[in-house]
């Protein structure tokens, strides 16, 4: 029977081919695009969950606020680690690690091996307890030891295999203009995604004595990530307020003992370790989170898209329930239970769905690079399936069949075997079931399920189009500063850098294209710090914690960042190489200064210095946050970039030449570099992959729902060509009769968008909100997005209806 | 009111030409009543729909109130045909998704009328026809007598001079039948001219003239005798 019903499904397809066609396009689109979310979410959601105690891992992230504004960062004090294990029984392990910045190319190491040099993305600092909560797989060397002895660096295998080839990496001498480290380790982390994004570890003990006591004593220097793993037995809701309970301590005892004038709180927040990778409210943490809303977001989309193809099949095949109505007859009079008629449709569109199914599959795999180059991950059908969970995609995707078809073959089934045979074999036009109202409910579903596919459709392009105009305000948005034909270099790690470094800068000046030079520590667009200041006289001064940034003489010239009161830096005056400061507006407005110039400015155990000026605020994070108040000051000495501006019409030949300046003064030094607006444009490279990824999804569903309403349209206007015959003899003309077939979609979209608006203005309010500057969302986009959908349903009602409005009523009137 | 001067018609299938309509010479003055008759097949509707303008011939002359047809653009055929031809067809062909009273009135909507006069005129030719009683229902819901009924009242509601039926009663009963063609017979003697494609003798009575078709050509013509 089974099979009775598969050849005489075959048969029916391959009769009715561009119906088939339509249907196997639509659903193998739709299918091919739910794996590539389906794949993109996997492997969001795989971060971090392969650790073999998961469960059991924890990262202690710092809240504080020392004058009302609460800080949130991901960072902690070196000690907390040691303190927590050392403390708490149940914690038995943890691990510090110093904070890095991948995206900033001070972290770039050059590790030198025979003679040669080598990149290294991200070096940073841990101890032997690292690998002990976070079992990435070793190639060689031990994970217990390897980070013990000083000067031991274990690397990953991607720059094991960099540098030393197919060879042993285990023991080998590799150095820096500095020192000399021994490889006691490698590991490999492509199976193991995670928020970590370190290539290369340097052992803790390398760090001189002095200055690991000294971030050993300090609570308020914040440069260290903390993780620990608790004990079976721990119940980790009770522990955070443990800690808590001990840091308070802690943290006053060291401000009694300092002479801190502290008031304010610090608070320890432990997550656990598969929520960090979720986790976008935490400053300087890992570039790769990602807030769970977008992957929500994703799946909805995902599922959209699935009953959008799906909603075709079904549109389609009962629209067609006229021509098969005859046939239904026949099937009931020789017998046929409706049991197996529903089942001979059932599989129908099983027969359809699996082929789409194969066809959807070769998509993803033919189009894999150009999503993995999207979404900027290395993402592999075949990968999927054979990883831990792949079983688990291998039964989604065959359920994914069944459920498919079922969802697309029952509508139809019902509808077509609820027909009366006596009706049908009467040869009526009129389908009229047993309740008589058959064909107008099919109708129905079919309008509300247009509707939906509108609704959908609707609501993608309004929000590409909102997405859109808020990349383009960010880029077209003055920062404040001039970003253009900034070429940033990062100075070498070089202790005899600093004696060079006036002749090297000097030398980069002469160049004939260059036309100005600065050596700042900060810039904008980079991290940068936060420090904690007294602020006014000694005896009345209150607690700040505000950003600073570290410049040289000409950064302000470079950049153009105009002075509002007071002066620059300037080597006119000797007293700037003591502590004087420059505020931003921001700054003077928080600090509410009557008079900025003069006020002095104490760190805490350290030195004082007066403001000497006030800069006019520019943008030195991301627009997602506004201008914070900055303290600026002068510290040539810590310069971490070189920043040259160049003529921008002879950029190659300017380049040509830093570059050979760069070789004559810091030879065995990579020339690192960027520029400035490229690196300032890569802080929105998240949003701006939102974007694409957005603009495909729209598209897609767009597309196939443009597929379905082709079908369905071009079904439904032939069956109306007799109508359409008499109008026209009555004297309707063209335009009229076109207006007419294209009226019941035109209401269909206005319907539709007025119930898409409320939900996509909500939905993209929200979007906004993470944007401190950004454009109003406003009626216009709304009225664009309805003109768009009604532009795409109109071109694709009328390219089929042309051709019959067209023709001569005598034809269509002839073969009633 | 209608000079033809040999009219030709050819259709052409993938491989076979069939020559509908073989110079057809037809004159047919203000106020007659011609029956087409011939075979099925002969050309008869072909020749109906092309003095209703809904077909062009492949050559020839058509001549419609003294305009030559054939040279005028689809617009002008349109304006030409909705403000002077009615039709009525064998099987109605009624619009399924109005009512009886909305069918009605379609011409005048096409002609650009104002609502109430075509309020006014639809109320007076259903009350005429006497089916005023059934003009909030859908065309399925009559009887095939009643159909035809509401296309006789469709094709004259914008008083055409020229009234184009093709088998009027073909699927009517008799007595149905006969009632339709009382009915034009009525509106020709109030001067609209008719043309008439039908199989039936009895239908062909009614008329002032009948015209033989056979094989696409005429080949004979005579005043109806019974008159």
């Amino acid at each position: 029977m089974l099979g009775n019903f598969l050849i005489s499904g075959f048969r029916i397809l391959l009769r009715q081919r561009s119906y088939t066609f339509l249907n196997i396009i639509g659903l193998s689109l739709g299918i091919a695009v739910f794996i590539f979310i389906f794949l993109y979410i996997q492997s969001e959601i795989r971060y971090d969950r392969h650790w073999t105690d998961e469960n059991r891992i924890y990262r202690v992230s710092t809240e504080f606020s020392l004058d009302g504004r609460i800080e949130k960062l991901a960072m902690t004090p070196f000690r907390l680690a040691e303190d927590l294990r050392s403390e708490f029984p149940g914690i038995p392990a943890s691990t510090s690690i110093l904070f890095t910045d991948p995206s900033d190319v001070n972290d770039v190491y050059s590790l030198i091996y025979e003679d040669e040099v080598f990149e290294v993305p991200d070096v940073t600092i841990g101890d032997s307890m690292l690998f002990r909560i976070f079992d990435y797989d070793f190639i060689e060397g031990n994970p217990e030891t390897a980070l013990i002895e000083p000067q031991s660096m274990v690397i990953s295998l991607a720059v094991a295999r960099k540098i030393f080839g197919n060879k042993a990496a285990l023991g080998k001498k590799v150095k820096t203009l500095i020192r000399e480290y021994t490889i006691t380790g490698v590991f490999d982390k492509q199976q193991s995604p995670s928020h970590l994004v370190f290539d290369a570890v340097v052992s803790v003990s390398t760090l001189p004595e002095n200055e690991l006591s000294s971030h050993r004593a300090d609570w308020f220097r914040l440069v260290w990530y903390t993780y620990f793993k608790v004990a079976d037995t721990v119940d980790p809701s009770r522990l955070e307020s443990r800690i808590n309970q001990f840091t308070d301590e802690k943290i006053s005892t060291f401000i009694r003992e300092r002479d801190l004038q502290v008031q304010g709180y610090t608070h320890y927040n432990i997550e656990p370790i598969t929520e960090v990778h979720f986790n976008t409210a935490l400053n300087y943490d890992s570039p790769t989170n990602i807030d769970k809303g977008y992957l929500y977001i994703f799946g909805i989309i995902a599922v959209f898209i699935l009953l959008t193809a799906s909603i075709n099949y079904i549109n389609l095949a009962t629209a067609r329930s006229l021509k098969r109505a005859r046939e239904i007859g026949v099937r009931k009079v020789l017998g046929a239970f409706k049991k197996q008629l529903m089942l001979q449709y059932m599989s129908e569109s099983f027969i359809l769905t699996f082929i789409a199914f194969i066809f959807a599959l070769s998509l993803v795999e033919l189009l894999m690079p150009q999503f993995n180059t999207l979404v900027g991950k290395n993402l592999t059908l075949v990968g999927s399936l054979f990883s831990s969970d792949g079983l688990f995609f291998g039964v989604l995707l065959i359920l994914l069949i069944f459920l498919l078809s079922l969802i697309s073959g029952s509508f139809p089934a019902f509808i077509l075997t609820a027909l009366r045979p006596v009706n049908v074999l009467k040869g009526s036009n009129e389908i009229v079931g047993k309740s008589g109202k058959q064909h107008f409910s099919a109708a129905r579903l079919r309008k509300l399920l247009v509707s939906i596919q509108f609704f959908v459709s609707f609501g993608m392009i309004v929000a590409t189009l909102i997405i859109y105009q808020q990349m383009h305000f960010l880029r077209g948005h003055y920062l404040g500063f001039e970003q253009e034909g900034v070429v940033v270099i990062n100075v070498p790690q070089d202790t005899t850098y600093w004696r060079r470094a006036p002749e090297f800068i000097d030398a980069l000046q002469k160049n004939e294209w260059v036309q100005a030079v600065s050596a700042p520590s900060d810039l904008p667009g980079y991290t940068h710090g936060k420090r904690v200041f007294y602020v006014g006289d000694t005896n009345t001064a209150v607690l700040k914690t505000l950003s600073t940034f570290a410049v040289d003489y000409d950064f302000f010239k470079l950049l153009d960042i105009p002075v509002l009161e007071g002066r620059c830096f300037s080597r006119d005056f000797h007293d700037d190489t003591a502590l004087r400061l420059i505020l931003n507006e921001a700054a003077v407005d928080y600090l509410r200064l009557d008079t900025a110039v003069g006020t002095m400015f104490t760190l805490p155990q350290s030195a004082s210095g007066e403001v000497v000026g006030v800069v006019k605020d520019f943008n030195y994070s991301s627009l997602h946050e506004k201008v914070e108040p900055l303290v600026i000051f002068l510290k040539p000495k810590w310069s971490r970039y070189i920043l040259v501006k160049i003529d921008e019409g002879n950029k190659n030949a300017a380049i040509g030449q830093v570059a050979e300046t760069w070789q004559n003064f810091n030879e065995g030094h990579f020339m690192h570099y960027t520029f400035l607006d490229q690196k300032l444009e890569s802080l929105y490279s998240g949003d701006l992959k939102m974007l694409s990824l957005f603009f495909y999804f729209s598209a897609f569903v767009i597309f196939i729902s443009g597929l379905g309403l082709y079908g369905l349209s071009s079904f439904l206007i032939e069956q109306r060509s007799k109508e359409i015959g008499i109008r026209k003899v009555l004297g309707g003309s063209e335009r009229q009769i076109t207006f007419m077939l294209a009226r019941n979609y035109l209401k269909l979209v206005l319907l539709s968008a007025v119930l898409a608006s409320p939900l996509v203005y909500y939905l993209m309010s929200r979007w906004m909100d993470t944007f401190a500057y950004r454009i109003a969302i406003n009626g216009w986009d709304f009225a664009l997005g309805i003109l768009l959908t009604l532009s795409i349903a109109l071109a694709t009602v009328l390219i089929r209806s042309f051709k019959i409005v067209r023709q001569s009523p005598s034809l269509s009137l002839r073969y009633q | 009111m209608i000079i033809t001067e040999g009219l030709t018609k050819v259709f052409e299938a993938e491989d076979v030409e069939t020559v509908a309509l073989k110079s057809i010479n037809l004159k047919v003055e203000q106020g007659d009543f011609v029956a087409v008759m011939g075979p099925s097949g002969c050309g008869k509707t072909t020749l109906l729909n092309i003095l209703g303008m809904i077909d062009d011939s492949d050559s020839g002359r058509y001549y419609f109130l003294g305009k030559e047809v054939t040279r005028l653009s689809g617009k002008a055929k349109t304006d030409l045909r909705k403000n002077n031809i009615g039709f009525i067809f064998q099987n109605f062909n009624l619009i399924d998704d109005l009512t009886v009273w909305e069918n009605i009135e379609l011409p005048l909507v096409y002609l650009g009328w104002k609502k109430k006069a075509r309020r006014q005129r639809v109320n007076q030719l259903v009350e005429q026809l006497q089916i005023s009683h059934r003009k909030n229902l859908f065309p399925v819901q009559l009887s095939g007598g009643q159909q035809q009924r509401v296309a006789v009242a469709r094709a004259i509601v914008a008083r055409p001079a020229l009234l184009l039926a093709d088998e009027p009663t073909g699927n009517l009963d008799s007595m149905h039948g006969e009632e339709v063609m009382n009915l034009l017979n009525d509106l020709n003697k109030n001067g609209t001219t008719i043309v008439m494609v039908t199989h039936s003798q009895r239908d062909a009575s009614f008329s002032r003239r009948i015209v033989h078709l056979f094989d696409g050509q005429i080949i004979n013509e005579n005043i109806n005798k019974l008159l």
